[in-house]
């Protein structure tokens, strides 16, 4: 049977590593972040949140935390997740292969406005 | 409540998921629920975890759990399974699905090897013989079918094409196939009025639509023995043909009910009485038939007990009859021209039964082949019937096949019935004697003592 690969890194995924970047975040706080980062386009329903999460900790891209000790009972219980260096890694790897593409776009002149 | 709908929709991810985030996806459901409210939201976030479920359903299905892929396998004895669930499979579980495969290989096997199996333990085994055979030209001679043991109660709707299409293929049978060719087009003719006119359309199911056809038909024909049926089952393509094993085991359960024929008793004043449950095949029962009517030779008047006589094989009709005269004597027979076979093979070599007088008792179950012997001896005023009038029912002759649901039997020869009073189809035999069917021996049997008081 095939083996759920992060090659290429799908959208979703590359959405948590963002997200993930400048704070340790749980589930919910995630798909928070990515509907902000990507202005309410994507938002990450909790089969594909969590079966990304799930792929990501397999490939040690992110890592499970404890909660932070002064949290409610309540928010104890959910599990917060922090990008591990080699998914600092991948996520810019991926960014600058990103930013290559934008530039080929740029030379093409398929970006106009104030996008360029 | 849409939270108790989620958890359930939930249950449709593979089980680790589910063990691992369940109470996770739960709790986002929650957190989005609180953080946007209103119609609109709700409506985005119902369509956010559908379109979520149709995303990532499959493929958490398609891939492995990762823990299994990177698992070691421990070595078990016995049969192994891939599962999609990774939860281990209970002991019970195993038990009661090893007994459900039993069960249902052990029914498949029993379907196969007996398409169409009558009932040995019913007296009525022909009948259910002939009916099993039913959508087929029926080879002669066959048994005569009750027309009451058949067509199971529908339920399904018509639609209008189906009716359509039951019309035409009646229409054209009925040209085609029918005796007189006249009467047929007077009936095609009141079909397609019919048909115009939107009467079909009140039809709500099969049966009702066979019935309410069967009724117009006979009213523009007269003729009693048209009927169309409908069957929930779907009609066979072909003919079929009762299979070699069907037929050993008619022969068998035959043999077990000593071909339906009840012990002859002597009652009082020497009147024999003989209680007959069907008439069976004569190429199977000729011998048990033989040997009773010789218990029988000997008595001064017989009774023949058909109140539970459902019918069976003209053949045997026409054997037993053949016991009770002196010459060959003619036996009208709704479905057969004038022919050799409708003449008895009388006298019987040995038989002293041709003079003695003859008593048929009579009951509402009584039908078709026992009907056939009780009108005609009736009409031939060799038989006194006693009981209720018998159930009427119709020989539809050749049955022919209108679509898969619907068929109709025709009637392709019209025999000249030399009797004044019509055949029992539809309308079934009125008794000489008029009695209830549970009083119908005792009357007879003071008829049969009365008589020998009289000489």
């Amino acid at each position: 049977m095939p083996k759920q690969k992060l090659n290429p890194l799908p959208a979703a995924a590359f959405q948590i590593l963002l997200s993930l970047a400048d704070e340790d975040l749980h589930g919910y706080g995630i798909m928070r972040h990515v509907a902000e980062q990507t202005g309410g386009r994507m938002r990450l329903g909790p089969g594909t949140l969590y079966s990304s999460i799930q792929a990501l900790l397999e490939e040690r891209l992110i890592e499970e935390l404890d909660p932070p000790a002064n949290q409610t009972p309540a928010e104890q219980r959910r599990r917060y997740y922090r990008l591990t260096s080699s998914g600092r890694k991948l996520a810019r790897a991926e960014a600058e292969r990103m930013a290559d593409l934008l530039r080929v776009a740029r030379a093409k002149k398929i970006l106009r406005g104030d996008y360029v | 409540m849409s939270e108790k709908m989620y958890a359930w929709l939930l249950r449709l991810y593979p089980s680790h998921f589910r063990a691992k985030y369940g109470d996770e996806a739960l709790q986002l459901f929650r957190d989005r629920k609180r953080d946007e409210p209103g119609f609109v939201g709700r409506l985005r976030l119902w369509l956010d975890l559908l379109a979520d479920l149709a995303v990532s359903l499959p493929r958490l299905h398609r891939y492995p759990q990762p823990a299994f892929a990177a698992a070691s396998v421990p070595l078990v004895r016995g049969p192994s399974f891939y599962v999609f669930e990774a939860r281990r499979i209970a002991a019970a579980v195993l038990v009661f699905a090893s007994a459900l495969s039993l069960g249902v290989f052990d029914a498949c096997s029993y379907l196969i090897a007996h398409p169409g199996d009558p009932t040995p333990s019913s007296p009525s085994s022909t009948l259910s013989l002939a009916a099993a055979a039913d959508p087929s030209p029926v080879q002669r001679p066959a048994p005569i079918e009750a027309s009451h043991a058949s067509a199971p109660a529908a339920i399904e709707k018509l639609d209008a094409s189906e009716r359509r299409r039951v019309v035409d293929a009646a229409i054209t049978n009925l040209k085609r196939y029918y005796a007189e060719p006249d009467v047929a087009q007077r009936m095609a003719d009141a079909l397609r009025k019919h048909q115009q006119a939107g009467d079909y359309d009140a039809a709500p199911d099969g049966a009702a639509f066979s019935d309410l056809l069967t009724r117009q038909l006979r009213t523009a024909s007269h003729d009693l023995h048209l009927e169309v049926r409908y069957s929930e089952r779907p009609l066979p393509d072909r003919p079929q043909s009762a299979a070699p094993q069907n037929l050993a085991v008619v022969r068998r359960a035959m043999e077990q009910q000593n071909c339906t024929f009840e012990p002859v008793k002597i009652l009082s004043h020497n009147v024999g009485y003989l209680k007959l449950n069907s008439f069976p095949d004569p190429s199977v029962c000729l011998s048990t038939a033989t040997a009773t009517m010789s218990a029988l030779n000997h008595t001064d008047a017989v009774i023949f007990d058909l109140r539970d006589n459902r019918g069976g094989f003209p053949a045997m009709v026409m054997l037993l009859a053949a016991y009770l005269f002196d010459h060959p004597e003619y036996m009208y027979n709704p479905r057969e021209n004038t022919t050799e076979r409708l003449w008895t093979h009388s006298p019987v070599p040995g038989s002293r039964l041709a003079d003695k007088p003859v008593y048929i008792l009579t009951s509402t179950r009584t039908l078709s082949a026992a009907e056939h012997f009780s009108y005609d001896l009736k009409m031939l005023r060799r038989a006194t019937l006693v009981g209720e009038r018998t159930g009427g029912a119709t020989d539809v002759g050749v049955f022919h096949r209108l679509d898969d649901h619907f068929g109709m039997g025709i009637r392709e020869t019209k025999p000249v019935n030399p009797f004044a009073e019509p055949d029992w189809a539809a309308r079934g035999v009125q008794p000489n004697v008029q009695v209830r069917a549970a009083d119908a021996l005792q009357t007879a049997e003071r008829l049969a003592a009365s008589k020998f008081a009289k000489k």
